[in-house]
């Protein structure tokens, strides 16, 4: 892979991406409104039950931690799907790209995106309601977002692979994967209220053990003993598998013409 | 020298539906295509020409045969293969909130371009189709002929050897679609460029072709230069001459270009395969035959005659 030029193929899909989100009214709608909306919600939410600093804190992070994963993915998600919806897929696939192009530079959008998502939202909190983001330092604040980000990937890698696979058809995946996630490792609730199978789930997610992780610097209990390791071990796990499955999906794009009905 | 397009025992199936039977849409095809030629592939919608096109240009892997493409196979070798040809369709589709310049530089980094090299290129594209005053239009915006237009400067934007044209014209109207032949033509005699494109449209086609191959229900029914199919198809411009009495016998087979003939009495009818060369010639041996004419009649070949013959 020669860098120069892969850098070019790489900036392609980043520039695509940005020029995309400059111009689309909903992509602004997403960084600011819905986040706002979000935190503004969940803390005033928090102040009517008359919660105490740590678990509003404890709310708060989760309402954070979701909305920046759910930014941080859509840009990987639609990669493709931009191409589906203005029938361009095979004009591009006709150019000498890999999908390592694809996923680093709409990537790179979703993870500036996520993380002004995450700086806005924490300003919010910190500002509105006395979150005590400063806590876990920069050390465990750099880490909980790499751990985002990364999580970001795995759904955006997946949503991907089934675009290429079912079409148009796979656009409510982009939003309903990273909600169903949210919902089993414990966004707004420790895990242990979950029902036991439910919680079984819960430990094959990676985000759980990164939310733990975080959390545990107000006071709350870790469930495992090694949240990171866990968490990044079970991640390089699930990035990897996502990736040959998009490699699987392109292949058979290859073969059964899918690439070709995608583009009519 | 070494052939642009070399394809052998090409096959290809697909699924209607899921689980469902399997249509051969391609049967051992081969075909060869010569450096620098303008090459076309004919044929009904259904034929298999889409399906052809994109095997070779990189987008569907055959499940029988192999192609070579500027002699690189275009299974195994498809990402060296890409980065010397394009693609151009009719119906021209690009991100629809990207203004035509955008598009250009999008298309243009994906070959790997980028600085100084890039917007030369995308200047220059812009300045050949005369898009550079919509340069800032999105492309939703732009009209179907300038779309089009976009469209051939983004198949240009990797300096292709070898370009696919997948119905180029089609939706286009008259006007536009005769400027867009224009600029292949030009793009063919002025670079070199070798151009493999699929078309119903036999005008088009004998207008842009020195070769076509016919499609029929994936196999290939027929190769040649339109000139070739018709001689040997025995298909040509009828002239229709009616005499005031019966002329005496003529050997109308053995005048230049006469394909085939038929006397009934005062009226003799015939098959010329270039009327506008043959026409004074064969006046003139009617006429020292010493018959003569009460009506001459011409009627151009119809072009969907070859078609008809190939493909039904």
């Amino acid at each position: 892979m020669k860098l120069p030029t892969s850098f070019q193929k790489i900036w392609a899909f980043s520039a695509r991406s940005g020029l995309v989100n400059r111009r689309n009214v909903f992509a602004v709608f997403e960084m600011l409104f819905w986040p706002a909306i979000g935190i503004f919600s969940v803390g005033l939410l928090t102040r009517f039950l008359n919660l105490s600093g740590e678990t509003v804190t404890f709310i708060l992070i989760g309402a954070i931690s979701m909305n920046t994963v759910q930014i941080a993915q859509l840009d990987l998600s639609y990669a493709l799907l931009y191409s589906v919806w203005s029938k361009s897929l095979k004009h591009e696939f006709i150019a000498p790209i890999r999908l390592i192009h694809i996923l680093l530079g709409c990537g790179l959008v979703g993870l500036i995106r996520g993380f002004l998502v995450f700086v806005g939202m924490a300003v919010l909190s910190v500002w509105l309601f006395h979150m005590e983001l400063d806590r876990p330092g920069p050390g465990g604040l750099a880490v909980f977002l790499a751990g985002l980000f990364i999580n970001a990937a795995i759904i955006g890698a997946l949503v991907l692979a089934l675009v290429l696979r079912f079409g148009q058809r796979a656009e409510v995946a982009a939003w309903s994967f990273s909600y169903l996630m949210l919902l089993l490792c414990g966004i707004y609730y420790p895990v242990s209220v979950l029902p036991a199978w439910a919680q079984a789930l819960a430990r094959f997610i990676p985000l759980t053990y990164f939310l733990e992780y975080f959390r545990h610097f107000y006071g709350f209990p870790l469930h495992s003993s090694r949240p990171l390791l866990y968490g990044f071990s079970l991640s390089m796990v699930y990035l990897l598998i996502s990736y040959r499955l998009l490699h699987y999906t392109l292949r058979f794009a290859f073969r059964g013409g899918i690439l070709l009905r995608l583009s009519e | 020298m070494e052939t642009a397009i070399s394809a052998q025992g090409i096959s290809k199936s697909f699924r209607e539906r899921r689980f469902g039977p399997w249509k051969t849409v391609l049967s051992q095809v081969d075909l060869e295509v010569a450096p620098g030629a303008i090459f076309g592939v004919l044929g009904p919608n259904g034929a298999g020409k889409t399906t052809l096109i994109s095997i070779l240009a990189t987008l569907l892997r055959p499940d029988q045969g192999r192609a070579r493409v500027l002699g690189l196979d275009v299974v195994r070798e498809a990402g060296r293969l890409r980065q010397r040809i394009n693609l151009a369709t009719g119906g021209a589709h690009f991100l629809w909130c990207l203004t035509a310049e955008e598009n250009l530089r999008f298309y243009g980094r994906l070959y790997g371009l980028g600085g100084r090299a890039l917007t030369a290129k995308v200047e220059g594209l812009l300045d050949l189709f005369q898009l550079a005053d919509q340069r800032r239009v999105v492309f939703e915006r732009l009209s179907t002929g300038l779309k089009q237009r976009l469209m051939l400067a983004k198949a240009l934007i990797n300096d292709p050897e070898l370009l696919f044209m997948d119905e180029p014209t089609s939706g286009l109207d008259q006007e536009m679609a005769q400027h867009i032949r224009e600029e292949i033509l030009r793009l063919n005699r002025e670079t070199g460029l070798t151009i493999l494109l699929t078309t119903h449209n036999l005008r088009e086609a004998e207008m842009l072709c020195s070769e076509v191959a016919f499609l029929k229900e994936g196999r290939l029914a027929s190769r040649g230069s339109i000139a070739e199919l018709q001689r040997r198809l025995g298909l040509g411009d009828h002239l229709s001459l009616v005499f005031r009495v019966a002329p005496a016998a003529l050997e109308y087979a053995r005048l230049p270009g006469v394909l085939t003939h038929r006397v009934q009495d005062a009226r003799v009818d015939l098959v010329l395969d270039r009327a506008e060369v043959r026409l004074a010639a064969v006046l003139e041996a009617v006429s020292h035959g010493g018959g003569e004419l009460a009506q001459v009649k011409l009627k151009p070949m119809d072009l969907e005659e070859i078609y008809r013959e190939i493909t039904h």
